[in-house]
């Protein structure tokens, strides 16, 4: 190669390097500005479809950023008020109360708190329930009978000792579960009945749907997961060998958690994204959701699922969120030393 | 010393500026004193993982990946130019992928340390395999006859010669497979083995406590670099395989009857096991999820955006590698070589830990660049700040082969060169570029998979619908949704195959192939130096 044609070759390179980069830059940079711009947390499959209708109704362009709620709260955190997101979307009741810390503003609107119960949004109104997830006990039909254990405590009865399935302690539903506890009945008697659990040898999986399959298999015979998890195994097979126990009915009732929603503090669009929060609340709406995933929705008028409708009624014990959030730590650090891995 | 010049200064700001996210993560400790004693609990838990991970997945690649490169160099049977470029295969299996079907077909035992070094031996070991391989192959016939003529048998004389001639290049190979077990997210996290990326992981994004995730990942760095020292102590000054590179190739052993069969099934069952089960499952689900219609329908925007990224990051992260090599050569500054070689340790940290150290600054800078002149989030809210993730995480692969390709270009030839009038850009032009285009290739192919392969970095610092493949096999899994996340999964699988494919083309010529062999060999040693 001659000097010069290195010298041409090199520039040219270069100046088709830089073209490239900003084509990429651009390409990829769906830019937010004059979009709504949502950060979900919720896996979005087969859940596009209420933010199309709103978008064709309201003549709106959405963007739907998904991932890890707190990866997009640690993303909300760096962006700070050049944030391009309007609104956030948590499946969990925890990651609400981190947002409202860190930058959710107050929406009022007389139809949300109309239509969801005051124990299902912020005393602020920052955030506001979108769905609700029971986390309750999971029995084999085959070889555990409907009374056998009734409370999240009877988990820990020797009896279930080689027969109790978990999730990982890395699931944010089980962190959650136990903030909870420990805000409610301290950390002491929390930490009682984890030990006991422990004490049953679980075996743990990395899914809810692991575990429910694994009482289906009859590798173990009960466990903990959300309900929707086995409404979905029971779609594909109305036959699967596992039911489903509402935990605590003597007592606070059914640990649920939140998926909820909030208008980002940064958010150039603040009435379009409380519009958005109204419409998603609505009972049409609603019934979207809980026809897609067999979640209970929030809003009064809306009937769950077939499938979670067979369920029954159950008297819920709703997430102290505020409380709870405060006890994250506290959680993690236990679940830690009584080695729930 | 001489005096610094401009190449030498630009080498230097250049390698400070890869380089300063990960110095600046001890930072951590300053701003909040007394993060890591809240969670001191998760410490002795994570160096318990990582220690069991690093014993077993160490000696399990060193004995197969050994065991395999003495098979393919020392013997001959039929089918052997097969067995020899499959067992590099894995090479193009993402841990978190061969998780995932292992997950799927429930295989008993999974979830737990010991699966995880079994996952990881699998996935890995070509790594041993191909250093090993390529040191046996450098190896001369004379000093192997030289042993049997005084009186050892030929196995005793590949044992207490020909392994301990390939030393270096075993611990080396070793050595970076263990960096990558060390610096993995998705398996573990998918597995639930504690390891200190599963402790960042869970305090940073469980616990919303990012001070005190900065700080496992300091003490995640200095495990990592005590890992290398030992590494290099144990190794001593040893580099006398080059020396013993001369003369004719040892000529192998034919096998037959039932030794050949087993030459033959064995790591054809092995690649059986972790490249072609997997691919084949993946493709029955890939073709299940399109017709029951489970398509994420953003599926094809993350097809472009990966291509795109890789791509990108394939030319821009070996063209930095050129800059700090070329002005490490030119300029002979200790500094600047130092400098260089710090900036190339992001390839020993988990990419969680790269983007924890890349967003804090970039999100500060922005932040102070917005007030003054209104550019809103320029690097953390457009891929910028993702490519400086990628490069500050790969830059020692496009690093080790452009050094390499580079350091067999003898001085003398610069020297030649500028006596006969030629500047130092006809030295590069007309010297240096013809003879480093396969070692730039390799960069660029390197980078290109790892960067279609990445996860935590991409995850945490993409822009807006910046959706990758691997976001989608992490997102859909996570759900265990399995089917949705085939096709992604197969697709990184599939491209992951190019440079085996292309290195097995290079192989086609006898020289070539031993070119390649001594390259990576040389590279796998420069590594070393460098990661010190």
């Amino acid at each position: 190669m001659s000097r010069r044609k290195l010298i041409v070759s090199v520039f040219a390179g270069a100046a088709l390097f830089v073209a490239a980069f900003v084509g990429v830059v651009i390409a990829t940079s769906g830019s937010g500005s004059d979009k709504l711009v949502i950060y979900s947390a919720r896996s979005h499959y087969g859940e596009e479809q209420p933010f199309r209708d709103f978008a064709k109704r309201t003549g709106q362009d959405l963007l739907l950023r998904g991932g890890d709620a707190s990866e997009l709260f640690e993303r909300l955190e760096t962006e700070g008020d050049q944030t391009p997101a309007d609104l956030l979307i948590t499946v969990d009741a925890a990651n609400l109360w981190h947002a409202k810390d860190a930058g959710l503003q107050p929406v009022h609107s007389m139809v949300l708190d109309r239509d969801i119960p005051p124990d299902l949004r912020d005393p602020d109104d920052e955030w506001f329930g979108l769905t609700i997830r029971a986390r309750t006990i999971m029995r084999s039909t085959e070889r555990v009978g409907p009374n056998e254990v009734t409370t999240y405590e009877g988990l820990g009865d020797p009896r279930w000792k080689g027969r109790l399935c978990l999730r990982s302690g890395t699931s944010e539903y089980n962190v959650s579960f136990v903030a909870d506890r420990i805000a409610k009945d301290g950390r002491v008697a929390t930490e009682r009945m984890l030990r006991r659990w422990k004490a049953n040898d679980p075996k743990i999986y990395g899914s809810d749907t692991d575990v429910l399959e694994a009482i289906a298999d009859g590798d173990c015979d009960v466990g903990l997961t959300n309900h929707y998890y086995l409404a979905r195994e029971l779609e594909e097979d109305p036959h699967f060998p596992v039911a489903l126990v509402w935990a605590d009915q003597k007592g606070r009732g059914t640990h649920v958690n939140l998926s909820g929603l909030g208008v980002v503090k940064g958010s150039d669009r603040a009435a379009d994204a409380a519009a958005l929060i109204e419409f998603l609340t609505t009972p049409a709406q609603q019934r979207v959701f809980a026809e897609n995933n067999h979640e209970y929705p929030v809003g009064k008028g809306a009937r769950p699922s077939t499938i979670a409708a067979r369920f029954g009624h159950f008297k819920r014990d709703p997430i102290d969120v505020e409380r709870a959030g405060a006890h994250l730590a506290d959680a993690l650090k236990l679940m830690q030393e009584v080695g729930w891995d | 010393m001489r005096r610094a010049d401009g190449w030498t200064w630009l080498t230097i700001c250049c390698a400070l500026l890869v380089a300063a996210p990960l110095v600046g993560l001890p930072l951590s400790f300053v701003a909040a004193p007394g993060g890591l004693a809240e969670f001191s609990g998760f410490v002795p838990d994570a160096l318990g993982a990582t220690a069991i991970l690093l014993v077993g997945v160490g000696s399990g690649t060193l004995v197969l990946g050994t065991g395999l490169a003495l098979l393919v160099s020392f013997c001959d049977f039929p089918g052997r130019g097969w067995v020899e470029w499959a067992l590099v295969l894995p090479l193009a299996m993402p841990g978190y992928v061969f998780t995932l079907f292992a997950l799927g077909r429930d295989v008993p035992g999974i979830r737990s340390a010991l699966g995880a070094v079994c996952i990881f031996t699998l996935v890995l070991y070509p790594y041993v395999y191909l250093l090993a391989r390529a040191a046996f192959l450098a190896q001369s016939r004379t000093l192997l006859e030289a042993a049997r003529g005084l009186g050892l048998s030929r196995r005793a004389a590949i044992v207490r010669v020909g392994l301990p001639l390939a030393r270096p290049a075993i611990l080396g190979g070793v050595a970076l497979a263990l960096m990558e077990a060390l610096a993995d997210f998705g398996t573990v996290n998918l597995l639930g083995v504690r390891t200190f990326t599963d402790a960042i992981y869970r305090v940073w994004f469980n616990a919303f406590d990012r001070d005190a995730a900065m700080q496992l990942a300091t003490l995640l760095v200095s495990v990592t670099l005590t890992l290398l020292l030992l590494e290099r102590l144990a190794r001593g000054r040893a580099r006398y395989h080059q020396h013993a590179a001369t003369g004719d190739v040892v000529p192998p052993v034919r096998l037959s009857g039932l030794s050949a069969v087993g030459a033959l099934v064995v790591p054809i069952a092995l690649v059986g096991v972790v490249v072609v089960a997997p691919l084949a499952q993946l493709a029955a689900w890939s073709v299940e999820s399109i017709r029951e219609g489970l398509l994420s329908p953003e599926f094809a925007s993350a097809a472009r955006n990966s291509v795109l990224l890789a791509a990108m990051s394939a030319v821009l992260v070996p063209m930095v590698a050129v800059l700090l090599a070329y002005g490490v050569r030119a300029g002979g500054s200790r500094f600047a070589a130092g400098a260089a070689r710090t900036a190339t340790i992001g390839y020993g940290l988990p990419g969680s830990v790269v983007a924890v150290a890349v967003i804090v600054p970039l999100g500060w800078l922005d932040h102070r660049m917005n007030a003054a002149v209104g550019t809103g989030l320029l690097l953390t809210g457009t891929v910028i700040g993702l490519f400086y993730a990628y490069l500050v995480r790969f830059l020692a692969l496009a690093w080790g082969a452009v050094e390499t390709g580079l350091m067999r270009i003898p001085r003398q030839l610069d020297d030649a060169a500028r006596g006969l009038g030629a500047d130092r850009l006809d030295v590069l032009a007309r010297v240096h570029l013809p003879l480093m285009r396969t070692g730039l290739a390799t960069a660029a192919l390197l980078v290109f998979v790892e960067v279609m392969k990445e996860l935590p970095a991409t995850l945490l610092l993409r822009p807006l619908g910046g959706d990758t493949l691997a976001i989608a096999v992490w997102q859909a899994t996570s759900e265990s949704l399995f089917e949705t996340a085939a096709l992604p999964a197969f697709l990184i699988v599939l491209v992951g195959l190019l440079p085996v494919a292309a290195m097995i083309r290079l192989s086609g010529r006898r020289g070539a192939e031993l070119e390649a062999a001594q390259t990576a060999g040389a590279w796998a040693e420069e590594y070393e130096v460098t990661a010190i």
